[in-house]
């Protein structure tokens, strides 16, 4: 056996079994779920009849159990699943949490938490206070150790194919930390400049926010924090890293992978040259994107990203031949898909006719030709087709007209370029295509189209265009321009084997390693025509493997996505039971008879304002945005965002299940106000706010911070009461209710305090004395049996209740605070643990004692004790004692399957 | 029945968006609660979850004593 027992929990009773089983020698396995062990006394004021401080009682006890030579503890763990093997021991299956932070370099001193930038309730404050997504549990945790609470990896940032953190941005710009925001942009991208304004955004898609109003403009947040960092550093502000290697890279293209590619291997120290056949670096980000979309200016800025960290680009360098890069280390191909595919029709090459790449190449390298006052055909239905249309109209074109052979529905561009372009006054001409284009002394003159109709999907799931015969029509048009759509050519490379085909060349899918073990290949020349975001994220994949190249390790396809698995929205959207409606939209745009006189950038950029709103529409759907302030700010440099869960497997000879109670949700009682009157709150918050750790700095009205003077109790709030579901009494609430009063008193001595109950029940040794000396305090005890809450004009609450001691008259009564002394539910969580045999409940559904007279704690299944309020509720006395009995009862059973 | 208060999770949300109002609202001085809420221009039971979160992190702090009214006056923790 691994451990003479389990224990499950590590409040009061798991503690204090876990103690007696080490004390009487046996090993213990001790499992908390919490980041510390404590429980519920951890978190209290005091405890009755005594009024001993809670903290001075339990905090002892928790050293004790952690430091204890024979108690092995584990926090931030859970127990999900006990076999009960023949032998009468027990197979332990347990999850250990990851935590990202290396509990043996933390030394627990905040600096995480003062830098995070999510703000989450706090557990163990009872939702009356804030802590951050890192966060020691208290101040008196044991272990104190700073974890990071991560529900996965929020579904913007999963669903980045560059790895962006988008969440993390947000985070960052929400709390105005824009420099921030885009150091983090750039751990991942060396272009942020231009994903800002020309990627296609998959992160707003997969945004949670979607399910509510739209998205947050996660896009334009980026652009925002690019721009602000280009305007504040026009030079970049990091340089070549400290550590260089001896290694060499060649990069052929410049284009948004080859520049992502150098980017990351620079950073890690790889002297790496970029080959670039055009005159200008850039690739598609230069020549094929519209400057009224992406601004040279921000790719030139983007690009001195790269440059800095001392990657040369030799441009003008056209390599078509891997012998010329003999002397570098390792190759990454990276030459897009720049030719444009031709329609292979008559008249094709007649002058005015363009295809799409040349004519944007022409018009963004500062050639534009003249179309002032001509009638512009463009052919295809992508971003492409709509970018060329575009640029016509702005060359001047006094009639541009889109022609797709397919519907509206089946267009590849998308929905918001199309808009785009409709506004400028592009017409579009569907379910039609040109079959000829004809010319008068050698210059475009007609365009002969014929009308389609459309037949069944075809592999790319679009309905077939089928030409419908006798449709043929012409249209005069002078200029046209083909955009059917983009193709690579690798035929011209003179060697490399069987690497580079006529059109794509082959690589890996995972690796991006080609045949030649060297040479990596990755972007448009391996996938087709994607998106810059697509190339962006072939080549980070690129470097991440080429570095493993060259540092001899196995290229394990797995090692490149390290996410955790995306959060489900589902579970972001249940947190909530409602969500306030926060407008996500703008304009976005400038008027289009404005924006067609020029090339100035169409989208307007978030105004600070808009940026500081938007973000803060962010649900924080992984709780952890990843924004690493907690990497920086961390002296011992323990935040470890590489961890992962552990699944464990473990023997024990017994177990002791000691998972405590649950509290009443008082929301389930609306007659008494709680979460819709501010000053309704329930004893817990209360014994919270009288904690020497308490979230505020007294006692204090969360409706406004006023010092309370008119305090009521509402005993048996959840209990004693079938209508819902609890109809036992929780022994508990008189007498912390009544231990609430005197520290009250103490705290506040101007304060009144009353109680309205139906019966004090004070069975305990000095609990009568307690209940008479609070009365004697003056404490008001009502017999009262409370109806309903109601709050005033000023946040005061009129509390009314019937008068069982009187003649049962309803009587109102006025008071600024009203506790709710909640009634305690069982804790259910251990009564699906068990697999080959059923741990049962009894009626009430608290784990089922077979002997509760002659031998408790003992349950249904051999060699398991239920220790605590997991069996009945009870005080902390009590359950000292319980959870003695059920430490011999499972040191006895140990005995027992020893022999 | 009046509607129930927005959740605690997302106010608590909101905080960080909201530090740099409520330190606006700081910046002439001390205030209570119900002053800060004025000042942001939202409700103050709101304010209670940014103001003590800030205070919990050390960058706000309250009076010594409360004035006359019962409400203790908080103020910016001046950077060292």
């Amino acid at each position: 056996m691994d451990y003479d027992a389990l224990v499950v929990g590590g409040g009061t009773a798991g503690m204090e079994s876990a103690l007696s089983l080490g004390d009487m020698g046996y090993s213990v396995l001790l499992v908390e779920k919490e980041a510390s062990i404590g429980g519920t006394m951890i978190l209290l004021s005091k405890v009755f009849p005594t009024l001993d401080c809670a903290s001075c009682i339990a905090t002892p006890k928790m050293a004790a159990t952690f430091h204890h030579p024979k108690v092995k503890t584990l926090t931030s763990a859970e127990v999900t699943g006990i076999d009960k093997k023949p032998d009468g021991t027990f197979d332990v299956h347990i999850n250990k949490k990851a935590t990202f932070v290396d509990p043996d370099r933390c030394t627990g001193c905040s600096s995480c938490e003062d830098v995070c930038t999510v703000a989450i309730s706090d557990q163990f404050n009872f939702d009356l206070i804030a802590r951050r997504a890192v966060y020691i549990p208290y101040s008196q945790a044991v272990p104190k150790k700073a974890v990071i609470e991560r529900a996965g990896t929020s579904p913007c940032t999963f669903a980045c194919p560059v790895g962006i953190k988008a969440h993390g941005y947000v985070s960052l710009v929400r709390s105005g930390l824009y420099e921030e925001a885009m150091d983090l942009i750039l751990e991942d991208t060396a272009i942020p400049g231009s994903l800002g304004r020309a990627c296609y955004a998959p992160c707003e898609d997969d945004c949670t926010r979607c399910e509510l109003e739209s998205a947050v403009p996660l896009r334009l947040l980026k652009r925002f924090a690019a721009d602000y960092y280009y305007e504040k550093y026009p030079e970049p502000k990091q340089g070549p890293p400290d550590q260089l290697r001896d290694e060499k890279v060649a990069v052929v293209g410049s284009g948004p992978a080859g520049l992502s590619a150098a980017y990351d291997l620079a950073k890690q120290g790889y002297r790496v040259t970029i080959f670039e056949a055009d005159e200008e670096p850039g690739g598609m980000l230069r020549y094929a994107i519209p400057s009224y979309r992406l601004p040279n200016e921000v790719v030139d800025r983007d690009i001195k990203n790269v440059t800095a960290l001392g990657v040369e680009i030799r441009t003008g360098e056209r390599v078509r031949e891997l012998a010329a890069l003999e002397g570098y280390n390792a190759v990454f191909v990276a030459c897009g898909a720049a030719r444009d595919r031709t329609m292979g029709v008559e008249g094709e090459d007649l002058d005015g006719v363009f295809s799409s790449l040349d004519f944007l190449r022409r018009a963004n390298g500062g050639d534009p030709p003249d179309f002032t006052g001509r009638k512009v055909l463009v052919v295809g239905g992508g971003n492409v087709a709509i970018d060329s249309a575009r640029v016509a109209r702005r060359l001047g074109a006094a009639r541009v007209t889109i022609q797709y052979r397919r519907s509206r529905e089946e267009m590849p561009a998308f929905d918001w370029e199309i808009e785009g372009a409709e506004a400028e006054g592009i017409e579009f001409e569907y379910l039609e295509v040109p079959v000829r284009f004809e010319g008068v002394d050698g210059r475009l003159a007609r365009v002969e189209s014929i009308d389609m109709q459309l037949g069944e999907p075809d592999e790319s799931g679009r309905r077939r265009p089928i030409p419908i015969e006798g449709s043929e029509k012409m249209y005069d048009v002078e200029v046209s321009i083909t955009a059917i759509g983009l193709v690579s050519y690798t035929a011209d490379w003179r060697d490399g084997g069987g690497i580079f085909g006529d059109a794509k060349m082959s690589a890996d899918p995972d690796t991006l390693q080609t045949a030649l073990p060297r040479v990596f290949a990755g972007g448009d020349v391996v996938t087709g025509p994607s998106s810059i975001t697509h190339a962006i994220g072939q080549g980070r994949r690129a470097a991440h493997y080429v570095d493993r190249y060259l540092r001899g390790v196995e290229l394990s396809p797995q090692s490149f996505n390290g996410k955790l698995p995306a959060v489900a929205k589902d579970e972001v959207l249940t947190r909530q039971k409602a969500f306030r409606y926060m407008n996500g939209d703008r304009t976005a745009e400038r008027l289009p008879q404005e924006r067609i006189g020029d090339f100035e950038e169409v989208e307007l950029p978030l105004t600070e304002e808009e940026a500081r709103a938007s973000a803060a529409r962010c649900l924080d759907c992984g709780g952890c945005s990843e924004c690493h302030q907690c990497l920086s700010a961390c002296p011992a440099k323990a935040i470890d965002f590489s961890m992962r869960d552990e699944h464990l497997t473990v023997s024990a000879g017994s177990v002791v299940i000691s998972t405590g109670f649950e509290l009443f949700q008082p929301l389930k009682k609306p007659q008494y106000g709680y979460g819709r009157f501010p000053n309704v709150i329930t004893a817990m918050q209360m014994d919270r706010l009288l904690s020497p750790t308490r979230p505020y700095n007294t006692v204090l009205r969360p409706s406004d911070g006023k010092i309370p003077e008119n305090i009521a109790y509402v005993l048996c709030a959840g209990s004693r009461d079938c209508r819902v579901g609890n109809e036992l009494c929780s022994r508990v609430c008189c007498m912390y209710t009544v231990k609430q009063a005197q520290l009250i008193m103490g705290a506040l001595p101007l304060a009144d305090v009353t109680i309205y109950y139906i019966d004090v029940r004070a069975f305990g040794k000095g609990f009568e004395e307690f209940y008479q000396q609070s009365a004697a305090m003056g404490v008001y005890f009502v017999k009262g049996k409370v109806a309903g809450v109601d709050e005033g004009p000023n946040g005061n609450l009129i509390v009314r209740y019937e008068n069982i001691a009187g003649d049962g008259e309803v009587v109102e009564a006025e008071h600024d605070l009203v506790v709710l002394s909640v009634g305690m539910l069982p804790n259910q969580d251990a009564l699906g643990l068990f697999t080959h045999e059923q741990l049962k409940h009894d009626s009430h559904h608290y784990v089922h004692e077979i002997d509760e007279d002659l031998s408790p704690a003992r349950t249904s299944v051999d060699g398991v004790f239920a220790a605590g309020s997991t069996a009945a509720v009870m005080d902390i006395p009590d359950t000292i004692l319980h959870s003695s009995a059920a430490a011999a009862l499972a040191g006895a059973h140990v005995e027992r399957v020893r022999t | 029945m009046s509607e129930l208060l927005r959740e605690p999770r997302e106010i608590m949300r909101d905080e960080m968006a909201m530090r740099r109002h409520l330190y606006a609202a700081l910046e002439d001085g001390p205030k209570t609660v119900p002053e800060i809420a004025q000042a942001m221009g939202h409700p103050s039971h709101e304010v209670m979850y940014w103001l003590m979160a800030s205070r919990r992190y050390g960058l706000v702090k309250e009076s010594r004593q409360p004035n006359e009214d019962d409400y203790f006056t908080y103020a910016l923790v001046e950077k060292e």
